[in-house]
């Protein structure tokens, strides 16, 4: 009886609101107290949305309530509140049809106007503004549109001319067909030139005949292909008179209208897949598939009506280059993306944080607030620096790609590839710190965060692996490097600027001050990336010194590599907060100190090459902590400005306790 | 005062009957419809204020005499303050009135209002927040403040935005008339019950001694009949409405609204392009904003929001449409407005931002709710 009392005892002092007299007999229950009533914001939690999506603001609130009020976007009501999300306990099939029917909604109300046939700037990002709130909702919904939208679309728009143009982006726009994109076989992802599929011309009637000569040339993972494409990009090796000409794209049909595959084609499904059952992945045989000529997507290469091969670019390397543009429009929402899906994790974890209590420090003291717990806030408070500072980098790496030129397209490679991964990466691990951050309601599917661990895991993987991206990234600054020892002129582009200056020198005594400063931090990283690079580059030479090939070189030199790839994207990071920083509150310093120093407590390179003494570690580790505190009582607001509608959180992000009640259950 | 100029009330504006448990708050105001003085707002603060501190009270029932519940706020007054220069008397108004709205929508004992006549505007304020709304045969609910050149104000972009699909878009837009069948359908009411079974529901409402809203809720459950909706209801047209009300801009609504009329000769949706063509063209662009905005808001950021707008409105810098149109509506009864700017192209997003950014005046402070210790999860939202 003394253990139940207590028990009462400990649990009435939660109380919040009725005269300390009755508490005992009126509710000996835990309440629900909201975190806005506790939890003042000292900033203004629009203004900084408004930095942190940047544009198109009041468009992505219209599609937020576009999708709340529909009720093909499943919503349910919980202690009062609407959420939306899809219904993951449906079958594949019916996920799939779901997935269809919202595109179809969405078709109706217009969104997609101007997603293709609009061009510029303004265009772009209106089209990514709507992309992000699609993605928002749902991964799969996302991930359809973005197949037909940016990889179909985007391989006319990119690989085709004219004639391609006007045939097919309306009909596109408008869904009059459905495109999907086959790139990857089943022996072939990352390395797209190795692929297997071939085409071959037949002059005597004016077409091409596409062929999968082995199993491991079926196309594999095909997005839309298993039940709604109609069309599909090919890709293949195109071999003319006995030549291999290397990879082009082409444009076949694989269903008619009515939806029957069609001759010479043969599909099957992918199956189900641990998370993205919205899409219906297939794979595609071609079976000697005859497609006139004119559709071959022409920009780089054509062939002729009598069979002979044109081309204005006569390197196949380069040639071969031009293919991968549509991709980086992929790297770039991917990143963008894995960004929005760390915030929805964040907010929702950090508001179950602010409400949901546990022990307590005296035998009758109320229950402490699980971030009010030190090592809780240094669970979550620095992957929410991280984000702020990975959501401008996404920003930036979106406007150099609408600003794009045919001179930017080298740093928009390496920047997007870079940052692909690295906030990928990010992602997956802020929803599993998140999902354990929840306890066990972090379990539940309605809860969002743990089941968006399946949805998204794909993203370190589609679109070039990160590993092999990470490597591209090192591969690029080397040969930079190397361009610049040759022809003896300093670094210019891709940041590297840095490398012309002296060498930073890092104080062996780090006050609190000295750390907080952007100098410091900047320095700390350039010393990193500098120092990489320059070994790098001795390693790779040594190897070859010892008559390895320069290709073998960098295969042996992979731990280096990969510490220089993350060096750069870290530093790129820092360089967009910075850059965002100049109009910004108080805050804003604090989290992107908070984003430099984890870097520092966090890579194992910065003790590894000496950057950093034992002494220097110490600082900023205890720095961290001090940062946490401060960060603390801005983590409500933090999470607010993120400007996600509730509709599109969470039940345990509100009121918990009336959403698991007795009651609720009773519908 | 707002209504300072108008003669003192002969009589209370605001009755009050007590019996057991429940208060019964009555609008005594007949030959204005019931609309809302500034007496009887403060009067309603007052009494709403008290009844939450008294264990003695566990439900507060709301009604009007006569043919109205209440037939909005008192603007003649609001407007006749603009007219003298004192818009900040107007927004005095406002503030107190959407205080009450506040009040009501985070209230912690349930509200019964019975709606047996006009709801309209001001009206809605105090009676959709509660808990329980009761139409009858003769409810007849608006929101026609965008043909007056206001907007739907009293956290109307709370609750309209919150009806099924785009509804809400059509009612604040077009200020379309419902009938209690319909407010029924839509969840502007959550209970029908026929006027001549009020008297009976009352007797019944004394005698709860409790503030569960399940107990209050089978009370009325018991007097409750299910109505037909009238066969020209627009409840019934939910298709087009979804279809057309969804769009981004106010022109593309017309403009879909206009496709639908092409492909087919239709009274009803041509009556409504009509209605949209009448009323103030910026009231429409704000309306549209505020109700898209409240979608994704607690309603006491649609308060504030609103209270902005509100004086923004009463301030006249952008448009001055307020006063035209309750010139044309309210005192000439000429019903035509001269709007200005006149046609929905010359309004830029600049000029509707205005209109949702601070009030630049050194007096002038954003609307400050009161600290409520009870807030249903539903009524706090985080932006």
């Amino acid at each position: 009886m003394d253990r139940v009392s207590r028990r009462t005892r400990v649990l009435t002092n939660h109380l919040i609101g009725p005269p300390p007299e009755t508490l005992l007999a009126a509710n000996p229950c835990l309440n629900y107290s909201p975190p806005e009533l506790s939890e003042p914001s000292e900033f203004d939690p629009k203004a900084m949305r408004s930095l942190l999506d940047a544009h198109n603001l009041q468009q992505r609130d219209w599609l937020f309530g576009l999708l709340i009020q529909s009720p093909l976007f499943n919503p349910r009501t919980a202690a009062g509140k609407v959420f939306v999300s899809p219904d993951y306990n449906q079958s594949m099939q019916q996920q799939r049809e779901m997935t269809m029917k919202r595109i179809t909604y969405l078709l109706d109300r217009g969104v997609f106007h101007g997603w293709l046939t609009e061009k510029g700037p303004e265009a772009e990002m209106r089209k990514f503004a709507f992309f992000e709130v699609i993605g928002i909702y749902d991964h799969s919904l996302a991930v359809k549109l973005g197949v037909h939208f940016f990889l179909w679309g985007g391989a006319i728009q990119f690989f085709g001319t004219k004639r391609h143009h006007d045939k097919w982006l309306r009909d596109t726009e408008n869904y009059a067909i459905k495109g999907c994109f086959a790139m990857s076989e089943l022996g072939h992802g990352s390395n797209v030139r190795g692929i297997e599929t071939v085409t071959t011309y037949d002059k005597n009637t004016g077409e091409f005949v596409i062929s999968t000569p082995c199993e491991s040339a079926q196309k594999y993972w095909i997005g839309g292909a298993a039940n709604h494409a109609t069309h599909t990009i090919v890709f293949s090796q195109l071999n003319i008179n006995g030549s291999n000409q290397g990879v082009h794209a082409f444009i076949a049909q694989i269903r008619d209208a009515d939806g029957n595959v069609c001759p010479d084609i043969r599909i099957a499904d992918c199956g189900h897949k641990i998370g993205l059952n919205g899409v219906d992945n297939g794979r595609i045989w071609f079976d000697n598939v005859r497609i006139p000529r004119e559709n071959l997507l022409n920009s780089v290469a054509d062939v002729s009506l009598d069979g002979q091969y044109l081309s204005s670019i006569k390197d196949p390397d380069q040639r071969f280059a031009a293919f991968l543009a549509p991709l980086t429009s992929g790297r770039v929402t991917i990143s963008v993306s894995a960004i929005y899906s760390s915030k929805i994790s964040l907010a929702i974890a950090i508001r179950y944080a602010l409400t949901r209590r546990a022990f307590s420090l005296t035998p009758n003291g109320p229950e402490v607030l699980l971030l009010d717990y030190p090592s809780h806030q240094r669970r979550l408070l620095p992957l929410l620096a991280k984000t702020y500072a990975m959501s401008f980098a996404a920003n930036y790496l979106k406007e150099i790609y609408v600003k794009r030129t045919p001179e930017s397209n080298k740093t928009i490679h390496v920047v997007s590839s870079a940052f692909k991964a690295t906030l990928t990466w990010h992602n997956m691990r802020t929803l599993q710190e998140c999902r354990e951050a929840c306890g066990g309601q972090g379990l539940k599917t309605e809860n969002r965060v743990g089941h968006m661990k399946a949805e998204y895991d794909v993203q370190s993987t589609f679109e070039g692996d990160n590993n092999v991206l990470m490597q591209q990234v090192s591969k690029a600054l080397l040969a930079e490097y190397i361009a610049v020892q040759k022809k003896n002129k300093p670094f210019k582009g891709l940041g590297l600027e840095h490398m012309n200056g002296a060498h930073p020198v890092i104080p062996s005594q780090l006050t609190s001050s000295t750390l907080g400063s952007s100098q410091f931090q900047m320095d700390a990283f350039c010393l990193r990336e500098r120092d990489l690079l320059n070994r790098f580059s001795m390693e790779v030479s040594q190897h070859q010194k010892h008559g390895q090939s320069k290709e073998h070189a960098f295969i042996l030199s992979y731990q280096l590599a990969e510490d220089l790839g993350r060096a750069f994207s870290d530093r790129a990071i820092l360089q967009t907060f910075l850059d965002a920083e100049a109009t910004i509150p108080d805050v804003f310093g604090k989290l992107r100190s908070m984003y430099a120093l984890i870097c520092l407590e966090e890579e194992a390179a910065f003790l590894r090459y000496g950057y950093l003494s034992m002494e220097n570690a110490a600082a900023i580790r205890k720095e961290v902590t001090k940062l946490c505190s401060e960060l603390r009582p801005h983590a409500l607001a933090l999470v607010s400005s993120f400007g996600i509608p509730d509709a599109f959180l969470s039940p345990i992000a509100f009121n918990w306790i009336d959403s698991n009640s007795w009651s609720s259950t009773q519908h | 005062m707002a209504s300072s100029n108008s003669s003192p009330p002969e009589e209370d504006e605001v009755l009050v009957e007590e019996k057991l448990f429940a208060r019964t708050l009555i609008f005594n105001r007949t030959r204005q419809l019931n609309a809302l003085s500034y007496q009887m707002i403060i009067r309603m603060l007052e009494l709403f204020r008290a009844y939450e501190k008294d264990s003695n009270v566990k439900l507060v029932i709301v009604k009007g005499k006569g043919r109205a519940f209440c037939a909005g706020g008192d603007v003649a007054a609001v407007v006749r303050d603009i007219k003298e220069g004192n818009w900040r008397l107007g927004a005095d108004f406002f503030r107190k009135e959407f205080t009450l709205n506040y009040l009501i929508a985070t209230y912690s004992k349930p509200q019964v209002s019975i709606l047996n006549g006009i709801v309209m505007g001001g009206g809605a304020g105090v009676s959709i927040h509660g808990r329980f709304r009761v139409a009858t045969e003769n409810s007849v609910f608006a929101m026609p403040e965008a043909a007056l050149g206001l907007f739907p104000d009293v956290g109307a972009s709370y609750f309209l935005s919150r009806l099924p699909g785009f509804f809400g878009e059509y009612v604040g837009l077009t200020g379309s008339r419902l009938d209690g069948a319909e407010m029924l359908a839509c969840g502007l009411a959550t209970h029908f019950v026929p006027s001549a079974r009020l008297s009976l529901l009352e007797e019944a409402l004394y005698k709860v001694d409790s503030s569960d809203p399940a107990i209050v809720s089978e009370i009325i459950d018991k007097y409750s009949q299910k109505p037909h909706l009238k066969a020209k209801s627009a409840h019934l047209r939910l298709d087009v409405i979804d279809k057309c009300f969804s769009r981004r801009t106010v022109e593309d609504i017309i403009s879909s609204l206009e496709r639908e009329a092409a492909n087919r000769r239709d009274d009803w949706i041509s009556a409504t392009i009509q209605t949209l063509k009448k009323a103030s063209p910026m009231s429409l662009k704000i309306s549209l904003r505020s109700i898209r905005e409240g979608r994704l808001q607690g309603v006491g950021q649609c308060l504030v929001r609103e209270y902005r707008m509100v004086c923004h409105v009463l301030q006249g810098e952008v448009s001055k449409d307020f006063v035209e149109g309750c010139r044309a509506i309210l005192v000439d009864k000429d019903r035509n407005p001269k709007w200005e700017p006149s046609k929905l192209e010359y309004i830029s997003d600049r000029m509707v931002d205005r209109y949702f950014s601070k009030v630049d005046d050194e007096d002038w402070e954003e609307l400050k709710l009161p600290a409520r210790s009870y807030l249903p999860g539903y009524a706090i939202s985080k932006l």
